[in-house]
């Protein structure tokens, strides 16, 4: 019992493991911060003088809001490109061929991502906090830990469901970018949810990330647990329903292929 | 002589529009990546309590992006999927130069952008009611001519580069934002401080943007627009001799080392 166990451990680190390496162990240092942080750095940028010639006088909202979205992209991007890149290399039927289980390898993959993502964002606030002298004294900091974790796995969800799209669609990763690009409108990064046409808040509110960015706004204003609480449940809800979705979906996918006699399914 | 540049040119711009420009990600980043970013401003714009958003930088500035956007981007993979094809060589080693491949398949790209910039008007005009009473056609006509040259030309310069460096793809891959807020696409330069101002004035584009956009605002002051034009064409000419340059030094490199590889 316990050697299965620790077998499936290491077939999840091994994974995120091999997912590190796939992804950035061949990038030098500079290309990988400015991966990481070079383009939300610089869109933060682009919105907060947007704002500015608005009139929107809170630069902060926007900067809170682009930092939150880092584990978040993090999630959706890594995990899409992880299942996208075996189908566009080919070595998609040789991971499909493998007797390993397939939820270890593909969550496991997506570990990296996760961890990666969220370690991103943390750095991001404290350059933001020095850059935009952003008070943090007053606010619980593993309450914000916990906000900024919960974002970079429950967009790991949305990961997994653009990931099997990019299975039967060689525009996985185009559809992926812009449904990100809408998440600058939807999900509350540059200005409140309640700005949003009355349609738009609805399926604002069905998406993972909405509520999560709220949660961590409150705490970043100071609120504790019982203040996020309903929040923190509806996101981790809404998360594992788009998680269950894509493994399903992935599932289906690859049952098709095996009936057809193609593994990756175009 | 001159039926065989019009053939090039010809193939070359189909080549560009069949193999790189008309695909659902070229077109996201033409259409519907402008459209997203005038949705944030306009929203922005809602949030902070205006009853109507700037629909020339909320709107034909989501353009402006969306053609920076799109030329940046089949620019620098123009080279970056040829190296990758490996064709670059084969490129190069052809009796057409690079640069005039790169100069047909930029153009082509521009006219695409010029697309994107044409939908941000239809929809501002069509959806948003914008009107061009009161705005200084010529002027703007002349600024937009001169923005289309200097983004050929900053996309002829970004083909190159990445041609005489590989590392450089790097660093182009992260100008698609810097270049936005530095020229002011979707905001007025006065916006920026003092010393990004002054950073911004190298670019070509910031200045015919600026001629633009004041002259649909209705700006008729002569000297002001002259000055712009003035200065936009005159970095747009440094551009390319800086391009030329980079070319000949890709040629150099070659012939030194006798390696077509070696790009």
């Amino acid at each position: 019992m316990i050697k299965a166990l620790v077998r499936r451990i290491r077939l999840y680190i091994a994974q995120a493991w091999l997912s590190y390496h796939g992804r950035f162990s061949i990038t030098h240092p500079f290309g990988y911060i400015t991966s990481k942080l070079g383009f939300p750095f610089f869109l933060m940028i682009f919105f907060i003088f947007m704002g500015k010639f608005v009139g929107f006088s809170d630069p902060l909202y926007i900067v809170i809001g682009n930092l939150l979205l880092i584990p978040a992209n993090n999630g959706m991007a890594g995990i899409t490109l992880a299942i996208g890149d075996e189908r566009g290399w080919g070595t998609l039927s040789y991971v499909l061929g493998s007797p390993a289980p397939r939820a270890p390898v593909f969550i496991g993959r997506a570990i990296f991502y996760i961890v990666d993502g969220f370690f991103t964002a943390l750095l991001g606030f404290v350059i933001a906090a020095g850059i935009f002298h952003m008070d943090l004294s007053g606010v619980g900091l593993w309450l914000l830990v916990l906000c900024t974790f919960l974002l970079a796995v429950t967009a790991s969800g949305i990961g997994f469901l653009f990931g099997s799209i990019s299975l039967i669609s060689r525009d996985g990763w185009t559809v992926l970018t812009t449904f990100i690009q809408a998440l600058y409108i939807l999900v509350g990064v540059n200005f409140p949810v309640d700005a949003l046409p009355g349609v738009l808040q609805k399926v604002a509110y069905g998406l993972p990330l909405t509520r999560g960015v709220m949660a961590a706004r409150l705490v970043l204003d100071g609120a504790g647990w019982s203040a996020i609480r309903s929040l923190v449940v509806g996101e981790t809800l809404i998360g594992a329903l788009y998680s269950a979705a894509g493994y399903v979906i992935f599932r289906i996918i690859e049952k098709r292929s095996t009936i057809s006699g193609t593994l990756d399914a175009l | 002589m001159r039926r065989v540049r019009w053939g090039l040119v010809k193939q070359q711009m189909a080549v560009q529009l069949l193999v790189r420009t008309l695909n659902f990600s070229s077109l996201s980043l033409f259409i519907l990546q402008p459209a997203v970013f005038s949705a944030v401003g306009m929203l922005l714009s809602r949030a902070a309590g205006n009853a109507v958003p700037d629909l020339v930088y909320s709107v034909i500035g989501g353009g402006i992006m969306g053609m920076w956007s799109g030329i940046v981007f089949t620019s620098t993979y123009d080279i970056t999927s040829d190296r990758r094809n490996g064709t670059l060589e084969l490129i190069t080693g052809s009796p057409t130069s690079l640069a005039s491949i790169e100069a047909i398949r930029t153009f082509t790209n521009v006219l695409c952008g010029f697309f994107a910039l044409l939908v941000a008007f239809a929809a501002a005009m069509g959806i948003f009611g914008y009107s061009l009473e009161g705005a200084n056609l010529v002027g703007a006509g002349i600024s937009l001519l001169l923005l289309l040259f200097a983004m050929w030309c900053s996309g002829v310069f970004l083909a190159n580069f990445l041609a005489w460096s590989r590392i450089s793809g790097t660093f182009v891959e992260y100008l698609e934002m810097p270049m936005a807020i530095l020229c002011g696409f979707m905001f007025p330069m006065r916006v920026l401080p003092g010393w990004l101002q002054t950073v911004a004035s190298v670019f070509p584009i910031r200045w015919a943007l600026e001629a633009m956009n004041e002259s649909l605002l209705g700006m008729r002051d002569l000297s002001y627009l002259g000055k712009h034009w003035l200065i936009a064409g005159g970095l747009c000419l440094l551009l390319m001799l800086v391009t030329n340059w980079l070319q000949n030094k890709v040629q150099d490199k070659i012939r030194v080392n006798g390696e077509l590889s070696s790009i």
